[in-house]
């Protein structure tokens, strides 16, 4: 952490020390080294040429703290005379080759778990860490594994900068680690501040805030290559970095060039699985300083990569396969390995930036960037053909159990299977009679160890048993000879009929221009004062191309799902056929278009946002104590525009017509559609969120002190979020105002989500021990969020706006290292906290092709969108492990050996729940809109609520909080109905963390040598081992998956038919597991 | 130099590095993706090719050979008067000799009208031999299409026949507790072959040539010269229902008179919404769910009748007869013409048989599209020879 300090101006003669920092092998300086007098608690950092002064000291004993990324601390003895000015000799600092090969793996991490095709990742570990923090640095490689996130937070909330302009996307809120993949000299040199502390850099944000200074001349003279091998996603890399160091001219220039590569590997059950990986990374930089302390740079970095995907599978699926790292999206095309799903990114990105020494108290920063990110994921899409995907429900033998599930509320069909010991089989009810009372007899334990029904087939069942388990190739990966065949019959029959099958590949690219404004002023004694303009112009650009036609002659430009869903509901809408053809065009300008390779369809839409932020922070540092506060205001703004007009979105906008009702994709504006345009507008969207904070630290003295930040904000919802179908149209989530609607600032700020957030830290720092306890607390209120899913309610993808969705995180983090004599560092972290909802959501569900949802019963009218409550409160985030804890052992010989073990513990990990299966009207029948819910949990078909003393269940809804009052039902800590096994496993919260508590540990060691050869060349070699013991039990993310297990009740009129069945096993939740035991070994030369 | 050196051989290194990785599987040809008669010997050599027939009287008994006391068929499949079976399974080894049928698919489940099913066939001496397929594949038309010649390793799989049409299959058991009458049809029966079980077992032989298919051209009193309208209630007479079942066929000379199989009386069709009455005056107007295939009827000018079913779920479900509209089904006699389709023989009642009540209802003909809607297999005209154009019911018109 940078932290300068402006002392008074004295005409006396002052205590002051020098130094210089070194690297002990090659003698260069250390550029951004942290000097620090253990018993004052002053600080600095050193300049260019390594050099340090501190002035206006106390004459004493004091420690001098020196630490740097990437290399080992040191701490040195130095005794202060009065008014004397002390030059230290040299102080070497050692490269620390474990940290550094640790921050690459870290690195590939995060980049590897941006993992969809919307680029939001399931979990992510923070590849940044504050060096100089014990807890950060000791948690941030250690619990990444376990996708451990810094205070629960999501990862928009950390934010990210690179030479002072922001990257966090402004459609997404992340930052893409892919721009920087493998450049690991490129994000070596960073600022990390933890969460709401004073920066000069930024305002900040809820978590932490990193600044990326890519400046050549912190980069140390001469040349770096070095290979390394892992048995990670990619094998091999290969880098080589050279610096010139600053030259005589003033300037100095870096360059690098980093290939990380694995072909296909034939080998199922490995470690990236069907997964091929190149990525070239390549990253040039090229510094001016002058001698009055200004400074010009220019940058530019990017890493084209191609790579394959994996995919969470259910947790039958591990257990047939017999690996956690079996991957359904690859299967032999050839006799080769293909996977489906290859993203394909590349990030350029150029910055220039000028720092401007206006004096010895003023100095400013000027930055421009640009940066193109192109994102896109390819995946199988099929028309009128079966579904490919391997592990596709109905392709497992659980889908034999389906039917085969009693109900246990249904004593007509109800015959219960006991197990020898008389209990139920806890995998499930399978009926032991049927539905006559006729006994079934028994079942038997089939070859996957489960005890099935006397109604399931064992031959039949054993049959799929057995190709799973033996890794049948046409059974578990995808069949690509199937693939082509359907397409080449299909040629054949009709050479202009559409694929049947064909790669597609969605481009999800944004395109950012940005500039910041830094002004920093120390004039006055005490205060530095901080001002700062940023300013970005970004637009996502999301289209599909073609990728691969799959030996088909074309594509036909409809929405493929949208016409079987379409056709599927037409005797419930009225639609003709006719009709129908029209709502299915992508583009109804250029209707039925002819798709070959490359060509793009389906959707081509942009989203054009603008974001302003100024903001400005005053800090005045005393002797005792330190204050800070910070204001800020920032606009955003956002607009769809398409280049297509699609069938659906006019079908809509017909209705909205009809009805004479304003639909806010559509407002006013319709006549823009009325004739063929290059680009169609939608709304802009706008949005002002002010933000303050404060901190206070008071030094109690040298080593010890107690600090205090605090933080209120609003934000606006991203743009992912905001618009409920933004491929379709651009329709935004309810509480979005429309700017000729917004009458109040409570109107105004109304989908703003509301932030609050403190925490308080306690830090100490002696010779031997150090380390930090920080409490913190967060409240946001009125969040939004946007999900998608297959509705078998309503037979049809649906989207769904959650809005209103407060959380709380709040917890302790503590860090200690202590010295264990010369060669040794116990460090222990821990982090507990308690990260959930606190409300429930509001939900409105709409149909992605448009369709009703359902239907009044009264009134037959059609009901396009439907709203309800999702019963969110008390249940926990999905954010990785809330208890964690881990202790580190670090070895280092002054002969440049390096060694560490780090046993960590994990726990209280929790699946993020399905919103879909938490509706209100799930548990009431009735919808806060007042539809009916076709088929919900207390209906006589299910009545799967518990209630008191057997009594009848009696719901109803109070108008007025859109509460359900239940009399009669059993309720949970969370007012929640509680439901009769096994349909409380639909809708429970699991746990992802393992039975046994040996399980819940993981163990990474790593083993380094540096030798220093002559001419100042070096030779590192480091081999670090994560999950040592290969733990292949260790659950780090997945989901809930939507669907609900239903029936159609025959019979009964459609929106009338449907039940929820007692088979809790059909849709189950899917799952990522950690990687077992993996390694990575690395050789580095310097010369 | 030193310098330039290092550096071009560092990017040499890469640029071999990342050309060794640029290798693709090349994309599959025709050649690598059909089997051909060779690849079809080496395949069965393990065992034997039957023809359909075959296969039925090798593999299918009356009784089966699946289901057991504790652990019967579907209720109301036996008839014991005349000790017949409208339901059955027999199970094919999984081990021993490779047990093979080839044939070529007639059918196809764009319309929707043939769901989760699909039908081959085998000319075998000029004869139409055919067999029935229970699948669990959605839109298998997508790979499996019409034309295409495929053949099947059946071990492991097994034979059965559901409400009397011989199917290749697997056992399954029926607890629909949701279904109407469900304690009636609960117990084992032919269910669905897992998709990738059957993908497994299969293979395309050649692409499809839809020309190869043989189509059984008949006046309905033709028709009913070759088959019993209503057979004899022994094994015998059964046999020659099942083996007839399947068949492809194009019956001449007939129009839709606008009625309706009523439980064995015909009926005349109402105007109603299609949503809202079973007997609404399009193909297939709502079951609620039930499922069943709605049945119209078909005649000629002798008076004689066959039923064209079809399904609440196929595509063309809500389009008029040819000749009835909104006003009613007054005009269908005037849309004469040929339907095409799959014949078929459907009884699930036992009791029917037992109380010896076939109304010849059971025979039926199941187009696989109409003319805009897959399979064109429709085709009628009016006195001025004007082709039928299928208009669907539209609520917004009534």
């Amino acid at each position: 952490m940078l932290l300068s300090l402006m002392l008074c101006v004295s005409a006396f003669a002052q205590t002051t020390l020098r130094g210089k920092v070194v690297d002990a092998g090659t003698n260069t300086p250390v550029v951004g080294a942290t000097v620090l007098l253990g018993n004052q608690n002053v600080a600095t950092t050193t300049n260019a040429e390594g050099e340090f002064q501190l002035l206006y000291l106390d004459a004493t004993d004091e420690e001098v703290i020196v630490e740097a990324e990437g290399y080992v601390g040191t701490i040195e003895l130095v005794l202060l005379e009065e008014n004397k000015t002390v030059e230290m000799p040299a102080i070497q600092l050692a490269p620390d080759i474990a940290k550094q090969t640790q921050d690459e793996i870290l690195l590939n991490l995060t980049e590897e778990e941006m993992n969809d095709d919307e680029g939001r990742s399931q979990s992510q570990a923070s590849a940044s860490s504050a060096t100089t923090d014990v807890f950060n640095s000791t948690t941030s490689f250690a619990w990444s594994t376990a996708r451990y996130r810094n205070r629960g937070y999501a990862s928009t909330a950390e934010t990210y900068y690179i030479e002072g302009l922001p990257f966090n996307s402004s459609e997404r809120g992340q930052f893409n680690y892919s721009a920087m993949g493998g450049l690991n000299d490129a994000s070596r040199y960073k600022d990390v501040i933890n969460p709401m502390e004073a920066t000069s850099f930024t305002f900040g944000g809820l978590g932490q805030a990193t600044n990326y200074l890519m400046g050549a001349s912190r980069y140390a003279q001469g040349w770096k290559v070095g290979v390394a091998g892992t048995n990670r996603n990619y094998k091999a890399r290969v880098n080589a970095t050279y610096a010139s160091g600053t030259m005589a001219n003033g300037w100095s220039v870096i360059a690098q060039l980093a290939y990380r590569f694995s072909p296909y590997v034939d080998n199922k059950g490995i470690i990236g699985e069907g997964i091929k990986y190149y990525s070239l990374g390549y990253f040039v930089s090229a510094e001016k300083a002058w001698s009055n302390g200004n400074r010009l740079r220019f940058l530019t970095f990017g890493a084209p990569t191609e790579r394959g995907q994996n995919a969470a599978v259910t947790q039958e699926v591990y257990d047939l396969t017999g690996s956690i790292n079996y991957n359904p999206y690859w299967g032999y095309q050839d006799g080769k390995v293909r996977n489906s799903r290859i993203v394909k990114s590349f990030d350029p990105t150029f910055i220039a930036a000028f720092d401007l020494k206006i004096d010895e108290h003023q100095k400013m920063k000027f930055a421009l960037g640009y940066h193109y990110s192109m994102y896109s994921n390819s995946a199988v899409n099929f028309y009128n053909a079966p579904d490919p995907r391997p592990d596709y429900y109905r392709n497992l033998p659980s889908f034999y159990w389906d039917g085969q599930i009693a109900n246990p509320n249904n004593e007509t069909s109800a015959g219960q299977l006991f197990d020898e010991n008389g209990a139920h089989y806890p995998w499930g009810l399978f009926i032991g009679e049927d539905m006559n009372g006729k006994s079934l007899g028994t079942g038997v334990i089939a070859d996957d160890g489960y005890l099935i029904g006397p109604s399931i087939d064992p031959a039949q069942y054993n049959n799929l048993v057995n190709l799973w388990k033996n890794r049948d190739n046409t059974t578990t990966q995808i069949n690509w000879d199937n693939l082509y065949a359907a397409n080449y019959a299909n040629n054949a029959n009709d050479p202009n009929a559409p694929a049947r099958y064909f790669v597609e590949r969605r481009h999800n690219d944004i395109q950012e221009s940005m500039a910041t404004i830094n002004y920093q002023n120390t004039k006055y004694d005490h205060l530095k004062m901080t001002a700062a303009l940023e300013a970005k112009v970004s637009q996502g650009i999301h289209y599909k191309t073609m990728d691969d036609l799959l030996g088909a002659n074309q594509w036909i430009d409809i929405d493929a799902f949208a016409e079987r869903d379409i056709k599927e509901l037409a005797s419930n809408t009225g639609f003709t056929q006719e009709y129908i053809a029209q709502i299915v065009q992508n583009d109804l300008y250029h209707p039925n278009r002819v798709i070959r390779q490359g060509d793009r369809f389906g959707y081509d839409y942009r989203i054009n946002m603008n974001h302003l932020k100024a903001w400005f922070q005053n800090e005045w540092t005393f002797h005792e104590v330190d204050l800070y506060y910070g204001l800020s205001l920032e606009y955003n703004s956002m607009q769809r525009t398409s280049r297509m007009f699609n069938g659906r979105q006019a079908y809509l906008a017909t209705l909205a017509y009809r009805r004479g009702t304003m639909w806010k994709y559509l407002g006013d504006d319709t006549d823009q559609y009325s004739s063929p345009k290059s680009t169609y507008y939608d709304r802009t969207h706008h949005f002002v969120d002010p933000a303050i904070k404060f901190g206070a630290t008071y030094k109690i003295n040298g080593r010890n002190r107690v600090k205090l930040n605090a933080m209120a904000m609003t934000s606006a919802p991203y743009a992912r979020d905001a618009y409920i179908s933004q491929r379709v149209h651009g329709r935004v989530v309810d509480n979005i105002y429309v700017h000729d609607t917004a009458r109040t600032i409570a109107e105004f700020y109304s989908s703003s989500e509301k932030v609050a957030s403190a925490d308080l830290t306690y830090e100490f720092n002696y010779p031997i021990v150090r380390g930090r306890v920080t409490g913190f607390f967060t409240q946001s209120w009125n969040g939004t969020e946007l999900n998608g899913y297959y509705d078998d309610e309503s037979r049809t993808f649906v989207n769904q706006a959650l809005t209103g969705i407060d959380k709380r995180y709040m917890g302790i983090e503590a860090a200690i290292a202590v010295k264990l004599g010369t060669y040794f560092t116990l460090t222990g972290a821990a982090s507990v906290g308690d990260y959930r909802y606190t409300s429930d959501a509001m939900a409105v569900s709409s149909a992605e092709n448009g369709m009703p949802m359902t239907q009044n019963m009264v009134t037959k009218e059609l009901i396009y969108e439907t709203r309800d409550k999702v019963l969110l409160n008390g249940l926990k985030l999905a954010t990785g492990p809330q208890a964690n804890a881990s202790l580190k052992l670090s070895f280092f010989h002054p002969k440049m050996w390096f060694a560490d073990v780090t046993v960590s513990y994990h726990d209280w990990n929790y699946l993020s729940v399905a919103p879909s299966r938490r509706m209100q009207g799930l548990y009431t029948g009735e919808r806060t809109d007042g539809t009916n819910v076709n088929g919900w949990f207390g209906d006589s078909y299910a009545n799967a609520i518990e209630t008191t003393d057997g009594q009848a269940l009696r719901v109803s809804i109070d108008p007025e909080t859109q509460m359900a009052v239940y009399e009669n039902a059993v309720l949970d800590a969370n007012g929640v109905p509680v439901l009769k096994y096994p349909y409380n496993l639909m809708t429970m919260q699991e746990s992802l963390v393992a039975t046994n508590p040996l399980n819940r540990f993981l163990i990474d060691a790593s083993i380094g040598k540096l030798i220093y050869l002559k001419n100042r060349q070096s030779v590192s070699i480091n081999l670090s081992v994560t999950n040592l013991t290969n733990n292949t039990h260790f659950k780090t993310g997945g989901y809930q998956q939507a669907r609900l297990p239903r029936a159609v009740r025959q019979g009964q009129k459609d929106y009338e038919n449907s039940v929820i069945t007692a088979n809790a096993w059909k849709y189950p939740s899917k799952y990522y597991y950690a990687w077992g035991a993996n390694f990575f070994l690395s050789v580095t030369y310097k010369f | 130099m030193k310098t330039i050196k290092n550096t071009l051989y560092f990017v040499l290194c890469t640029v071999v590095l990342i050309a060794l990785g640029s290798c693709e599987p090349r994309a599959l040809t025709e050649e690598d993706v059909f089997f051909t008669e060779d690849q079809v010997a080496e395949l069965t050599s393990d065992g034997q090719i039957y023809h359909l027939n075959d296969f039925l009287d090798q593999f299918m008994t009356e009784q089966g050979n699946f289901a057991s006391d504790t652990c019967p068929y579907r209720e109301r499949s036996y008839d014991a008067t005349h000790e017949l079976y409208l339901y059955s399974v027999d199970t094919i080894p999984t081990n021993g000799p490779g047990v093979y049928i080839r044939g070529r698919i007639t059918t196809d489940d764009y319309s929707g009208n043939f769901y989760k099913a699909m039908v081959i066939q085998e000319v075998v001496n000029g004869v139409q031999q055919n067999l029935r397929i229970s699948v669990d594949l959605g839109s298998s038309h997508g790979l499996y299409q019409m034309g295409q010649e495929i053949i099947i390793r059946c071990n492991g799989l097994a034979v059965g026949r559901y409400a009397n049409q011989p199917q290749l299959c697997i056992p399954s058991y029926n607890n629909n507790i949701y279904a109407m009458n469900a304690n009636q049809k609960v117990g084992w029966c032919p269910g669905r072959i897992q998709a990738s079980v059957f993908r497994r077992a299969t293979h395309l032989i050649g692409k499809p040539d839809r020309s190869q298919l043989k189509y059984d051209e008949y006046t309905l009193s033709d028709l009913y010269r070759d088959i019993d309208l209503k057979p004899a209630l022994t094994e015998a007479g059964m046999d020659a229902v099942r083996k007839a079942d399947g068949r492809l066929i194009i019956i001449r000379n007939v129009h839709f008179t606008g009625e309706f199989d009523n439980n064995g009386t015909l009926a005349k069709c109402d105007t109603l919404h299609p949503d809202s009455s079973s007997n609404a005056n399009v193909f297939a107007p709502t079951t609620d769910n039930i499922g069943y295939p709605q049945s119209r009827v078909l005649q000629d000018n002798m008076s004689n009748k066959i039923m064209c079913s079809s399904s609440e779920y196929s595509k063309f479900a809500h389009f008029y007869l040819p000749g009835a509209d909104r006003h009613g089904v007054t005009d269908c006699p005037n849309w004469t013409g040929s339907v095409t389709g799959i014949l078929g023989w459907y009884l699930d009642k036992a009791s029917t048989l037992a109380s010896n009540k076939l109304t010849g209802y059971e025979w039926s003909v199941t187009p696989r599209g109409i003319p805009g809607i897959g399979i064109s297999d429709i085709e009628m005209y009016n006195d001025h020879d004007d082709p039928w154009i299928p208009t669907e019911y539209d609520p917004r018109k009534q």
